[in-house]
Formats: structure tokens, C-alpha cells, sequence
């Protein structure tokens, strides 16, 4: 906890949170938005596909979205550090925070296995397509998403584990 | 029109949705979740699109592609219904305040592009555009602009609290 506090109360913090400039804290919040709207949804886009829908589309030529799927997801984890190190003790104080943090980490496991099987090294290895895993998987990423984006919203309205029993009462 | 948005507002503020907004403390924050996920649906499939006509990815047909359109559809919806409770909750915060105006406005002129893409030819051009093959440039130009709006209106979304002072 002392730690926290000097996160929070550190130079760089304190210019993050405290400063009136629409460069830093509002900013940064734009930056995490974007990120999750390039991460989410070109990953919410491949899971449809693997779900079935739009069964035409080849996913194989869907490797060259892959670096801007990854820009959303550096943007969010650099942009997410640092609304950490302005807020740290009320979110690392948080339990909704583990869990978003918790959903996004199976996501991202998911996503690394559909496209492990997507966009396999040696192509015709197998056909993704009769796999029941594969949609399984695509299904569990659409879920964590979602569930990680919730949990994320609910930080800024819930902030202890009475809280949330309360909200669920 | 002052006077019709003004008398809309009063109006919709009187509404058991409104009053919903003001009592149930749940309503702001599951809002604002959906408002979040319809977004991620919503820029998720128009910015692939505009990606591949753009020349990324140019292996992907573009016609199967744009089969996905109704979950950007979708997406766009739940947006708007959501954005219609935030409205509702407090609709005065919003109708002068000049980020809120911006953000209006640049749905209007993405919707604009859009009406543009389908009525002018370009969509009758990109629809067969087999895996490989290069975009028009009318085509680029309207995607590139697509892109230019939709981040636009998040960012002056996510402004709201801070150069317009509302939530």
C-alpha cells in the first residue's frame, strides 16, 4: 500500500492526474478507448467469422489486420499502465480491477489459440473450419471480451468487494 | 431549432425513462458497458473495411466482408440507444455544450460518407473486388474519411467530461 501511494504521489503521477492540459489524463483515456476498439473488434470480428457467419470470407488473408489488432492491444496495455500510475491505490484496491485484468489475460489466450489454428505456419496442416474447439474458443473470446469490458466500465462505480454484493442484492 | 431541441429536451427529461436514469443507479454504468461494447462492434467492422479498401489486407474479398455490415449495424444501435438514456438522464448538460454539438455533428457527416459510399457507385465498384485487387481511389477517399469521422466522434465522446464539462 505504501508503494501505491508513492506510485500515485510520484512527479510524472501527480503531472498526470493533476494537470489541466487535454493532454494528459483525457488523452490518455481517448488512447485506451481507441486501443480497445481496434483490439476488441477486429479480434469480435475473427471470432464471428470463426463462429460461421459470413462463411465465404477466407480468415487466412486476415494476417495483415493481426499488427493492428496488436497496435490496440500495446496501446492499451501502455495507456492502461499509466492510468494505474495516476489512480493506483483506488484501482489495485479494487477487485473488479483483478478481474478485468483476469478476463482480458483469457482473451488474449483465446485469441493466441484460434489463431494458432487460423493462421497455422504451414497452411492445409488441417481445416480450422471442422473444428468444434475452434468455435468453442471463438465463443470464450466474445464472452471474455465482453466481460472484461464490464468489469472495466464498473471500476470507476464500484470500488470494494462490498460494493459489489451490494449491486448484485 | 434552439426552441425544438429545447422543448424536445424537456420533454424526453419528463419520461419514465428519464426518471429511470435518475433513480436507479445501475442504469448510468450499464449504459455506459453497452455504449463500450456497441462501440467495439461498430469500429470494429467499418474500420476493417475501410482498412482493406484502404490496401491493407488486399487479399480479403471485399464482398464477404461486407456481409458483416449488420454487426456494425448493430453495434451503431445499441450506441444510440444508450446514448439516448445518457440524453435522457440529463439533456441539458449536453445541448449547448460544444463537444457534444462536434460529436453530432461528425455522426452526421459519417453517415453522410456512408450515404456516399452507396449511392454514388462506389460500393456497385468495390463489390466484386476479387482478393488482391486495388480499391478505386474514390473508394480509398471515402474509406480514409470513414476512419478520419468515426475516430473523431470517440474522441469528442471521450472529451465530453473535460472540455465539455458534461458526463
Amino acid at each position: 500500500m505504501e508503494f501505491l501511494a508513492w506510485v500515485e504521489q510520484s512527479g510524472f503521477s501527480v503531472w498526470l492526474r493533476e494537470s489541466p492540459s487535454v493532454w494528459a489524463y483525457p488523452t490518455i483515456l481517448f488512447l485506451h478507448t481507441l486501443g480497445l476498439a481496434l483490439l476488441v473488434g477486429a479480434s469480435m470480428v475473427i471470432d464471428l467469422r470463426v463462429l460461421g457467419f459470413s462463411a465465404s470470407l477466407p480468415l487466412e488473408p486476415f494476417k495483415r489486420f493481426l499488427p493492428v489488432l496488436w497496435l490496440g492491444f500495446w496501446l492499451n496495455a501502455i495507456s492502461g499502465v499509466l492510468l494505474v500510475l495516476i489512480d493506483a491505490t483506488r484501482l489495485l484496491s479494487n477487485p473488479l480491477f483483478y478481474f478485468k485484468l483476469g478476463f482480458i489475460g483469457l482473451a488474449v489466450v483465446c485469441g493466441q489459440l484460434i489463431a494458432k489454428r487460423v493462421f497455422p505456419r504451414w497452411p492445409a496442416a488441417y481445416d480450422w473450419e471442422d473444428q468444434t474447439s475452434c468455435r468453442v474458443l471463438a465463443g470464450a473470446s466474445l464472452f471474455f471480451w465482453i466481460a472484461a469490458i464490464t468489469a472495466g466500465r464498473l471500476t470507476a462505480y464500484l470500488f470494494t468487494a462490498g460494493d459489489l454484493a451490494a449491486s448484485v442484492r | 431549432m434552439d426552441s425544438i431541441i429545447v422543448a424536445f429536451s424537456t420533454w424526453l427529461n419528463k419520461t419514465s425513462l428519464a426518471w429511470a436514469v435518475i433513480h436507479y443507479a445501475w442504469v448510468w454504468p450499464a449504459a455506459e458497458t453497452l455504449h463500450f461494447i456497441g462501440l467495439a462492434m461498430l469500429i470494429g467492422v467499418i474500420g476493417l473495411m475501410d482498412l482493406r479498401l484502404l490496401g491493407v489486407a488486399k487479399r480479403v474479398p471485399f464482398a464477404p466482408l461486407h456481409r458483416l455490415l449488420p454487426w456494425a449495424i448493430a453495434g451503431f444501435v445499441i450506441c444510440l440507444l444508450t446514448g439516448v438514456v445518457f440524453f435522457a438522464g440529463d439533456p441539458f448538460q449536453y445541448i449547448h455544450n460544444w463537444v457534444f454539438q462536434a460529436k453530432m455533428l461528425f455522426i452526421v457527416l459519417a453517415g453522410a460518407n456512408v450515404f456516399a459510399f452507396y449511392v454514388t457507385g462506389v460500393f456497385h465498384k468495390v463489390e466484386e473486388l476479387a482478393p488482391g485487387e486495388d480499391a478505386p481511389l474514390p473508394a480509398k477517399i471515402i474509406a480514409g474519411v470513414s476512419l478520419v469521422f468515426w475516430i473523431a466522434v470517440m474522441y469528442l465522446g471521450r472529451m465530453l467530461p473535460f472540455l465539455g464539462e458534461a458526463f
